[in-house]
C-alpha cells in the first residue's frame, strides 16, 4: 500500500559555478564538472532504486540562476513513450533512471551553454537554490495524498567559496529548513564553509569535506545516501566543531569577548564612548564602573 | 517506705515523706544514680502505676524534666526536658483509659496511661497540674527560631547538604550561614504563614440552639468557637467573664446566667434586678448611640436620606412631617428595639473583622471602638474624595491620548547588521581574462559531456575513501570520545556537585562584598577569603587527590580552582590598592 511507505525526497543542490569549475578543469583535469555530474547521477540513481517511493530533485546552482535539472517542467514521470530521441534504455537500466540521466545531462548542457558572466557576478547563488529546494519540497508535500508522510533532505555539493552577501538569506533558509524538519547535508569540495557548517549543525545534517575529489562518488554513497533513520544505525563521521563566534562590526574579526551596545546591539571589539551605529553616548565614568558596563560575549556552542 | 521498688536506684536517704492513700510522695532531695539522671535532681512527683507502651512503670517529674522508668528497672527509658515539651494533652473525661500525652517541639508524642484502680484520674490530674505549672517556666522562645531553621533544613535537602559541607566542617560559622537565609525566610514566613483569621458568622448566637432537656429545662451547647465569637463581638461580656470566672462563678454558672439574663433574650426589659449583664445592656446602648453619633463620614453615602417614609407599599415616599425622632422613643416600639439590637449586633460583628489588629495592639484595656466604619471614614480625606469623583467621571479611553514620546532608534549604518558574522575575506581576485577563460573552458567541456556512469570510480580510490571513512580513519577522528559523565562514577559526580554548591555559596558571599565601602564589608571580605582558602584546603584538595588516584585523565576541579583563583586575585588587587591608599 502506498501509504505504508514513507516517502523520502532527496534534493541535490549542485554548485556549478562555471568560473570555479573552469579553473578546476585547468588545475586538476582528472576531476571536472563531468566527473562530478557522473558521481551525482550515480548517487541519485542509487537513491531512486533504494525504495520505489523515493523521490528526487536536482538543482544546479549557477552564478546567475538556480535551475532545476530534474525533474523537468515539461516532463512527467510516466511519459516515456512520447520521447523520440531516447528510445528506451540502451543498457537494460531501469527506465526511470535512463530517462532521468538523459534529462540531467541535457539540462546541464543547456545551462552551461547559455552561461554569461556579467560584471561581478562570480558567486554561486546558493541561498537562492536552497530556497528553491525548500519551495519544491513544500509543493510536493502539499501534493501528497491524505495519509502519506514524507521525509525530505537537501544535499548541497559545494565547490566555490561562501558569499558573505548571502548571509542573511542563508540563515533564513536554514531556520526555515529547521522549522520544516528538513535536513541539510553538505559535501564540500574545496574550502570549508562556515555557513554550511552552521546549516548542518542547526538542521541536524552531516557536513563532510571530501579529502579526495575523485572519490566523490564513494563519499556520496557512503555518507549521504542513507536517510536520517538509517544514519542512527551507522557509524558515520562525527559532527564538526562549529565556530559560532560573532564578528565585530568595526573590523569583521571573529571575537569571543567584546562590547555590545545596549541600544542597537551592535558588537565591537574595543570600547568606544560612542556607538558608531546608533550614536549613543556612553558615559565614561571611573574605572570600576567601566567594568560594570562590559558585557561578555561567550561562544554559543 | 522504700520507693526503690519502683525502679529508682537510691544511694542516699531522704528526709520527708508523705504517705497518702498508698502512694508515696517524695518531696525532698534524692540522689538518683540512674544512668540517665545527672548528678542530683530534685524529684517533685512520683506517680506509680503508669503504663507507657504497654509496660508498667512509674512516672517521675523532676525539676527540669519528666521521666518514666519501667517496673523493676534502674534506668529511665523515657526522659524529656520540660524545655522540649511543647504541650500536654489529656484524654477526655468520659473515656475509660486515663491518659496523658506529651507533645514535643519536634512533633513526637509520648503517651502515659494511668492504671491505678483507685486514683488514676487524680494521679493524672496531679501530674497535669504540676506540668502546667512547670512547662511555662521552661518554654524557650528561641525554640521557634531553631524550629524554623530545622524545618528549613529538613525541607530543602540541598540546603541541608550545604549546611553540612560548610558549617559542620567548620568552613564558615553557623551565624554567617543563617545570616542571609533567616532574614529571607522570615519575610516569606510572615507572608505565607499569616493565615487569614476566620471571621465571625453573624448568626452565631442563633446557632446556639437550645434543646429541651426533658423536664422544662433548656440545654445550650456551647463550643469554644461560639464562646470565642461571643467574646470577640461583645467585649463587655468578655470583661465580665474575666472578672467573675473562676473566682466568683464557674464557667458553667456564668454561661447559665448569661443565657438566663434578659440581655440575651429578645426583649431587653431592664428589670433592674441584680443581673450581671444589666451593665452590658447599658454599655451596648451607649455604644450604639456613639456609633450613630459618629455617623458615616463617607461623603458619597448619605444615610440620613434613607428613611422609611413610605405611604404604603407601592405608593412612594411621603414627605409629610417625619414621625421619627421623639415619638418613637416614647412609645418604645418593640420593633424598633429589635432592629436596634440587630443593627448593633451586625456592627459589632463587623467591628471584630476590622479591628482585630487594633484590639491586639491596644493592651490598655481600652474598649475597642464600636463603630464598624470608622476606618473607612478616616480615609475619606478631601483628596481621596476628589479622586473618587474623578474616577467615576472620567473614562481613560475617552481621554485624548497624550502620546508618549519614545526615543526612536537611530541607526546610521544599518548595513552592518546584514553582513552577519562572516568576516569579509579578501576574495580571490580573478581577472576578467581568467573568468572568460574559465567560462569558455567549462562550456567546451559540458558541450561534449556524456555521462559515463561505469567509470565514476576506480577501485583503489574507492578503497582509500572507504578506509578514510571507517572507524579510525582520517575522517573519523573525534567520534569515539566518551562523554565525561560516563567515565566518572556517580558518587564522584555527586561529590563534585556538592563542592560546586558549597563553593558557589562562599563565592557569592565573597563577591557580594565588593565594592568594599564599609568597615563591616572589609572585615567580611577578609574573613571570606580565609574561608575560601579553608574550603580549598579541606574540601577541594582531598577531592582532587582522590580523583587523581583513581581517574588520571579527567580534570574535574579545574574550573573550581579557576574561580577560586579569580577570587584570590581580586582580593589581592583590592588589598594592594588599599595599602597604597593608606600610605
Amino acid at each position: 500500500m502506498a501509504s505504508d511507505d514513507e516517502l523520502s525526497l532527496l534534493v541535490i543542490v549542485v554548485d556549478v559555478n562555471p568560473i570555479w569549475w573552469g579553473q578546476q578543469a585547468q588545475r586538476e583535469p582528472e576531476f571536472t564538472l563531468s566527473k562530478c555530474m557522473d558521481a551525482v547521477m550515480v548517487m541519485s540513481n542509487a537513491h531512486l532504486v533504494m525504495t520505489r517511493s523515493n523521490k528526487l530533485a536536482i538543482i544546479a546552482s549557477h552564478c546567475r540562476e538556480s535551475h532545476f535539472l530534474y525533474p523537468n517542467k515539461h516532463w512527467k514521470a510516466g511519459d516515456f513513450a512520447g520521447d523520440e530521441s531516447s528510445c528506451g534504455s540502451r543498457d537494460g537500466k531501469y527506465e526511470l533512471l535512463t530517462v532521468g540521466n538523459d534529462l540531467i545531462s541535457e539540462e546541464i548542457k543547456n545551462l552551461m551553454e547559455r552561461t554569461e558572466v556579467r560584471g561581478q557576478q562570480t558567486e554561486t547563488l546558493l541561498a537562492g537554490s536552497l530556497a528553491k529546494a525548500l519551495c519544491y519540497i513544500h509543493r510536493v508535500t502539499k501534493e501528497l495524498e491524505a495519509g502519506q508522510e514524507m521525509k525530505s533532505r537537501i544535499l548541497v555539493i559545494k565547490a566555490a567559496d561562501d558569499s558573505a552577501l548571502q548571509y542573511m538569506n542563508f540563515m533564513n533558509v536554514i531556520f526555515a529548513a529547521q522549522k520544516q524538519s528538513i535536513l541539510i547535508d553538505a559535501c564540500v569540495l574545496d574550502a570549508d564553509s562556515g555557513l554550511l557548517q552552521q546549516a548542518c549543525d542547526i538542521t541536524g545534517g552531516l557536513y563532510l569535506k571530501v579529502p579526495q575529489k575523485i572519490a566523490l562518488g564513494q563519499y556520496l554513497l557512503w555518507v549521504f545516501l542513507p536517510d536520517s533513520d538509517q544514519r542512527s544505525q551507522l557509524v558515520l563521521p562525527p559532527p564538526v566543531h562549529v565556530d559560532y563566534r560573532a564578528a565585530c562590526f568595526c573590523h569583521r574579526n571573529l571575537i569571543e569577548i567584546g562590547y555590545v551596545c545596549s541600544v542597537c546591539l551592535s558588537i565591537f571589539c574595543n570600547f568606544s564612548p560612542i556607538c558608531t551605529t546608533c550614536e549613543t553616548a556612553f558615559k565614561i565614568a571611573l574605572p570600576h564602573a567601566m567594568k560594570a558596563k562590559k558585557k561578555k560575549l561567550k561562544p554559543t556552542t | 517506705m522504700f520507693p526503690g521498688r519502683s525502679g529508682l536506684k537510691v544511694t542516699a536517704g531522704w528526709v520527708l515523706m508523705e504517705e497518702k492513700e498508698g502512694e508515696y510522695r517524695q518531696i525532698n532531695r534524692v540522689r538518683a544514680g540512674t544512668a540517665m539522671a545527672t548528678s542530683s535532681e530534685e524529684v517533685l512527683l512520683i506517680v506509680k502505676r503508669v503504663r507507657q507502651k504497654k509496660q508498667d512503670g512509674a512516672l517521675y517529674l523532676m525539676a527540669e524534666r519528666v521521666a518514666w522508668a519501667p517496673e523493676g528497672k534502674d534506668r529511665f527509658s523515657v526522659s524529656h526536658l520540660y524545655a522540649d515539651i511543647r504541650c500536654q494533652k489529656i484524654s477526655p473525661d468520659g473515656k475509660s483509659k486515663i491518659q496523658l500525652q506529651l507533645v514535643l517541639h519536634t512533633g513526637e508524642t509520648t503517651n502515659f496511661h494511668f492504671t491505678s484502680e483507685s486514683s488514676a484520674v487524680k494521679d493524672r490530674d496531679a501530674a497535669k497540674d504540676l506540668l502546667q505549672q512547670l512547662l511555662p517556666k521552661f518554654k524557650r522562645k528561641a525554640n521557634k527560631e531553631l524550629e524554623e531553621k530545622n524545618r528549613m533544613l529538613q525541607e530543602d535537602p540541598l540546603l541541608f547538604q550545604l549546611y553540612k559541607d560548610l558549617v559542620v566542617s567548620q568552613v564558615i560559622s553557623a551565624e554567617e550561614f543563617w545570616a542571609n537565609r533567616v532574614s529571607m525566610n522570615s519575610v516569606d514566613h510572615s507572608l505565607t504563614n499569616s493565615k487569614q483569621e476566620v471571621g465571625i458568622s453573624a448568626a452565631f448566637l442563633a446557632d446556639v440552639r437550645p434543646q429541651t432537656d426533658g423536664c422544662n429545662g433548656l440545654r445550650y451547647n456551647l463550643t469554644s468557637d461560639i464562646i470565642e465569637s461571643i467574646f470577640r463581638t461583645y467585649p463587655a461580656v468578655k470583661q465580665k467573664y474575666g472578672e467573675n470566672v473562676p473566682h466568683n462563678l464557674t464557667e458553667k454558672e456564668f454561661w447559665t446566667r448569661f443565657f438566663q439574663s434578659h440581655y440575651f433574650h429578645r426583649d431587653r426589659i431592664s428589670t433592674g434586678s441584680q443581673d450581671l449583664f444589666a451593665e452590658c445592656g447599658k454599655l451596648d446602648e451607649q455604644g450604639l448611640k456613639s456609633m450613630v453619633g459618629q455617623g458615616v463620614r463617607n461623603p458619597m453615602v448619605d444615610l440620613v436620606s434613607f428613611e422609611d417614609k413610605s405611604l404604603d407599599e407601592g405608593y412612594g415616599i411621603s414627605s409629610g412631617p417625619s414621625t421619627s425622632g421623639h415619638n418613637k422613643t416614647l412609645k418604645e416600639n418593640s420593633n424598633a428595639a429589635i432592629i436596634k439590637r440587630f443593627n448593633h449586633h451586625s456592627a459589632m460583628v463587623l467591628a471584630t473583622g476590622l479591628h482585630k489588629q487594633d484590639a491586639q495592639n491596644e493592651q490598655n484595656g481600652e474598649t475597642s471602638s464600636t463603630d464598624g466604619n470608622s476606618k473607612d471614614s478616616d480615609f475619606f480625606q478631601p483628596s481621596v474624595k476628589k479622586v473618587k469623583l474623578k474616577e467615576s467621571i472620567e473614562y481613560a479611553d475617552l481621554v485624548q491620548e497624550n502620546g508618549r514620546k519614545a526615543v526612536s532608534l537611530n541607526l546610521k549604518k544599518s548595513d552592518r547588521y546584514s553582513h552577519g558574522p562572516t568576516p569579509v575575506q579578501c576574495q580571490q581576485y580573478a581577472t576578467s581574462q581568467d573568468i572568460i577563460n574559465s567560462v569558455n573552458c567549462i562550456r567546451h567541456e559540458t558541450a561534449n559531456y556524456t555521462p559515463r556512469l561505469t567509470q565514476v570510480l576506480s577501485s583503489s580510490t574507492a578503497s582509500t575513501a572507504i578506509a578514510a571513512l571507517s572507524p579510525g580513519g582520517v575522517l573519523m577522528q573525534g567520534g569515539t570520545q566518551q562523554a565525561i559523565n560516563q567515565m566518572v562514577p556517580n558518587d564522584a559526580q555527586c561529590e563534585l556537585k556538592h563542592l560546586y554548591v558549597a563553593a558557589g555559596e562562599l563565592l557569592r558571599h565573597f563577591w557580594s562584598c565588593f565594592p568594599v565601602n564599609t568597615p563591616f564589608l572589609e572585615e567580611k571580605v577578609v574573613k571570606m577569603r580565609s574561608n575560601l582558602e579553608r574550603f580549598q584546603v579541606t574540601k577541594l584538595c582531598p577531592f582532587q587527590e582522590k580523583m587523581q588516584r583513581q581517574y588520571l585523565s579527567t580534570n574535574l576541579t579545574g574550573h573550581l580552582e579557576e574561580m577560586l583563583q579569580t577570587a584570590y586575585n581580586k582580593f589581592h588587587t583590592w588589598q594592594t590598592r588599599r595599602m597604597l591608599r593608606k600610605t
